[in-house]
């Protein structure tokens, strides 16, 4: 019987785990802990709903409600200094909660100080896009949609940036396997040789670990391939590969070890 | 040979000739010389002028991030070399940093300082890279030929620490593999002695050029807000009027016990540019030989250890390993089964050659990364070039995208 | 006018050789080998430094064109993502016979430590290749060395007959 594996998340699995293993947290410290941190916290606050909020790793995480998304930013850029955004991207969590979570990563230059707004949104819903407040939005919300199939409404150019345009499925999502889907392996040949080409080539050629009667072994020692499975015994005698045919080539001279010197020293 | 049949439409049938209007749409790439690796420009010109440019990315895509959701941690080091292939150890030292903030780790004195040191040679060899192909962009072949000289001097002593010139993977997670060569400080010591002569030639040969002022100067000027709205960093960033250099603000390793200069100007074009180039080479100089004596005083006080001491996270040494049996256990469980970091997230931004280049981790607990994303400077430098273009000439679209200095690896992961 | 300082009667005597038409254009062909810079990524970067001042490779007479269609050889140096296989093929088509082709590194050769949906797994999917470097990424050595194996290679083949169709996959 085949092993059962779950569709919805094909990412590698660990192969064996504890049962009684429990993984450590990483530290989280409430935000009142770092005055600045605490001063911005309470101005969101006193605007937006946020859901929760800690100190991971010298930085800030506040989680708020997908709709606030562009309001909460546009409140950090003008009112409380955080000039940068980053980062932003999201997060699978499909199979597990049934949405994607999406953060923003801030840098204030002025306090020196890294921010995290993160949001979850359910699959299928598309989020504000704040390409008007951080121009970087632009190309990391196309980011965005190519890898996870996010929408962000308003966005000037919502297409893919870096699959092709006529690329199908979205790569990073938990669904979708490391070596590509069906489409993913042929893409190359349908868009140059045409669907047809296909059957010409045969499936098998798009297995990238199939071995084909043809090869051979020891291909480094050119001339001296052997099929593949021959059995090599050891005894064969050395081969020194030329560079040059012997007895010199036509109108060329042969470079001769003797008459060189070798310059030793790197530091020369 | 025949050629063999394919679908591929003459290239021309995409552009529209029936247009009111004089604008002419230039495909610029995929695969040209001067788009320092495979970037596409779409450019509608009036005339020579650029109206209009439409970058297009993708073509190095080979998706990193879905390969680091399948691997091990420790598995992931090499392939972060090919990022920013031209500062490999940069990119493995950022990564090694999230996760060790992640696990919480300290690493010990010594390994932090060979660390630096091969930042330091790594921000030098992506320096020189970027001059050369820069030079060679504009027109300058002599400034290609000394620059890559230089170059491979530092690759060779690069080569003898890790064996490899291009692809470190000098880094762990946890420390270093190894100790330097012995040739390594006497090599470094006779190189950077040479540096600020060399570096005085490239300037005598550019700074007061005709031609090379003219493509620079007044060229490609992105002001305060637009670099900051881009998420400009490093040079590009210090060149718009920001004195930002994440070495200095949020010192990681040794950077705040050696001292440097933090070189911006406020001019916020290519000339600007090239200058702080030049000037961050003088001041990698400077950090270098600080680093070796720092070297120096931790082989004097006898500080041996090169990796950090955890061992559930990182393995024993190699002499531990082969005789005690403990050690030779944990060190089985990690490289098969890799380690467990704590369920948590980190964003964790170093200061690599091109920029600030983050690693974002999402870990729940597994062997296997829950999400990585690479942040890397050049995607938004790439960017830029969407609002930066319109408005020059054709000829300065080779000199703005050398000055931006984009590595398509890191564009595209 | 420039002094030529050929003693004729020692140096193979009169500036006068005999040979095949093969020979000759054989010779031709493989100490000229243009090459296309198609540096597509980290082993773009070895190509240039084979290129640059340590290395040298215009001794060997190969010496870089942008253009496919003043290209003998086309170095594909680095990864081929599905993306860009549309491209390189054009490129490919645009070369003028006879055309050769190096793969340069483990990535162009099998897609190299780069499995995923995103890569080519080898440029020999997509145009046919005669010279295979293993390497991440090869030294420039190992590209020079690549290089005077298919000057090699050339030598050994009929120049007069048209080329051989190439095997593709």
């Amino acid at each position: 019987m085949r092993a059962y594996k779950a569709k919805d998340n094909v990412q590698a699995k660990a192969y064996y785990t504890d049962r009684f293993y429990k993984s450590p947290q990483v530290p989280k410290s409430p935000p009142e802990s770092d005055e600045v941190f605490n001063s911005d916290l309470e101005a969101i606050k006193s605007k937006f709903e946020v859901l929760d909020s800690f100190i991971q790793v010298e930085q800030l995480v506040v989680f708020i409600n997908p709709k606030d998304n562009y309001g909460v930013l546009e409140l950090m850029r003008d009112e409380l200094e955080y000039s940068q955004l980053s980062e932003m991207s999201a997060i699978d969590w499909v199979a597990d909660r049934g949405g994607f979570e999406v953060f923003y990563q801030l840098l204030s230059m002025n306090k020196r100080k890294r921010i995290r707004i993160k949001m979850f949104i359910k699959d299928g819903d598309a989020l504000n896009s704040v390409e008007k407040l951080f121009r970087s939005a632009d190309w990391s919300e196309r980011e965005m949609f190519d890898m996870f199939g996010i929408e962000a409404l308003g966005h000037p150019f919502m297409k893919r940036i870096l699959m092709p345009y006529d690329w199908s499925g979205h790569p990073l999502l938990k669904t979708y396997p490391l070596q590509g889907d069906e489409a993913a392996s042929w893409y190359e040949v349908d868009k140059i040789y045409g669907k047809e080409a296909r059957e010409e080539i045969g499936p098998e050629n798009r297995d990238s670990s199939r071995v084909d009667r043809y090869d051979s072994d020891r291909f480094s020692r050119l001339g001296h391939e052997v099929p593949k499975g021959t059995k090599i015994t050891g005894d064969e005698p050395e081969v020194v590969q030329p560079y040059q045919e012997e007895g010199g080539v036509f109108l060329v001279k042969k470079f001769h070890k003797d008459s060189t010197t070798i310059v030793d020293d790197p530091q020369r | 040979m025949a050629q063999i049949k394919n679908r591929l439409t003459p290239f021309f049938e995409n552009i529209t000739f029936d247009r009111d209007d004089n604008e002419l749409i230039l495909n610029f790439g995929p695969q040209h010389p001067s788009s320092h690796g495979q970037l596409r420009l779409m450019l509608h010109l009036q005339q020579e002028q650029i109206v209009k440019a439409h970058p297009d990315i993708g073509y190095l895509h080979r998706g990193m991030e879905k390969m680091a959701e399948n691997m091990i941690y420790n598995e992931f080091m090499p392939t972060t070399d090919r990022m920013d292939y031209i500062a490999s150890s940069s990119n493995n030292y950022g990564f090694a940093l999230a996760v060790e903030k992640l696990i919480g780790l300290e690493v010990p004195r010594r390994a932090k300082v060979i660390r630096m040191m091969l930042l330091e040679i790594n921000r030098l060899m992506s320096h020189l890279f970027w001059l050369a192909t820069t030079a060679l962009d504009i027109g300058a072949m002599t400034i290609f030929l000394f620059a890559f000289r230089e170059r491979e001097y530092l690759m060779d002593i690069i080569e003898g620490y890790c064996g490899a010139r291009l692809t470190h993977a000098a880094i762990r997670i946890g420390g270093v593999p190894l100790d330097i060569q012995d040739n390594f400080i006497s090599q470094l010591k006779t190189f950077l002695d040479e540096l600020p002569q060399n570096i005085k030639d490239y300037e005598n040969l550019l700074d007061t050029n005709r031609i090379w002022l003219m493509r620079m100067e007044e060229v490609g000027t992105i002001s305060k807000e637009m670099s900051h709205s881009w998420g400009c960093s490093g040079p590009m960033l210090r060149a718009s009027g920001t004195a930002w250099d994440i070495r200095k603000e949020e010192p990681y390793e040794l950077y705040d016990e050696v001292e440097f200069n933090v070189p911006w100007s406020d001019r916020g074009d290519n000339f600007a540019r090239y200058r702080i180039y030049m000037e961050e080479m003088r001041e990698t100089a400077k950090i270098l030989y600080q680093c070796i004596d720092i070297y120096d005083k931790c082989v004097k006080d006898g500080q041996t250890e090169l990796m950090a001491h955890s061992p559930k996270y990182i393995s024993a040494s190699k002499l531990d390993i082969m005789t005690q049996n403990y050690s030779l256990m944990q060190h089985f469980v990690l490289v098969t089964q890799g380690m467990r970091p704590p369920v948590g997230e980190v964003y964790v931004a170093t200061e690599s050659p091109k920029g600030e280049l983050g690693f974002f981790i999402n870990s729940q607990g597994g062997p296997y990364p829950y999400r990585l994303k690479l942040r890397a400077p050049s995607f938004y430098h790439a960017g830029i070039l969407t609002d930066l273009l319109p408005g020059h000439y054709i000829p300065d679209v080779v000199s703005i995208i050398g000055t931006t200095n984009i590595v398509f690896g890191e564009v595209d992961r | 006018m420039a002094q030529h300082k050929v003693n004729y009667t020692q140096d193979g005597g009169l500036p006068v050789a005999l040979t095949s038409i093969d020979k000759i254009v054989n010779w031709g062909r493989s100490n000229s080998l243009w090459a296309l810079t198609y540096g597509l990524a980290c082993c773009g970067i070895e190509m240039m430094a084979s290129g640059a001042s340590r290395y040298d490779f215009d001794r060997f007479g190969t010496i870089f064109r942008a253009s496919p269609r003043q290209a003998d050889v086309m170095i594909v140096a680095g990864t081929l993502t599905k993306k860009h296989a549309e491209f390189i093929k054009r490129l490919y088509d645009q070369m003028t016979e006879p055309r050769w082709v190096i793969s340069m590194g483990s990535c162009a050769n099998t897609g190299g430590m780069f499995n995923t949906y995103a890569t080519v797994q080898g440029v020999d999917r997509v145009i046919p290749v005669d010279l295979y470097l293993p390497g991440c990424a090869p030294r420039p050595e190992t590209l020079q060395y690549g290089v005077m194996l298919l000057q090699q290679k050339i030598r050994s083949k009929q120049a007069s007959k048209a080329q051989k169709a190439k095997r593709l996959m």
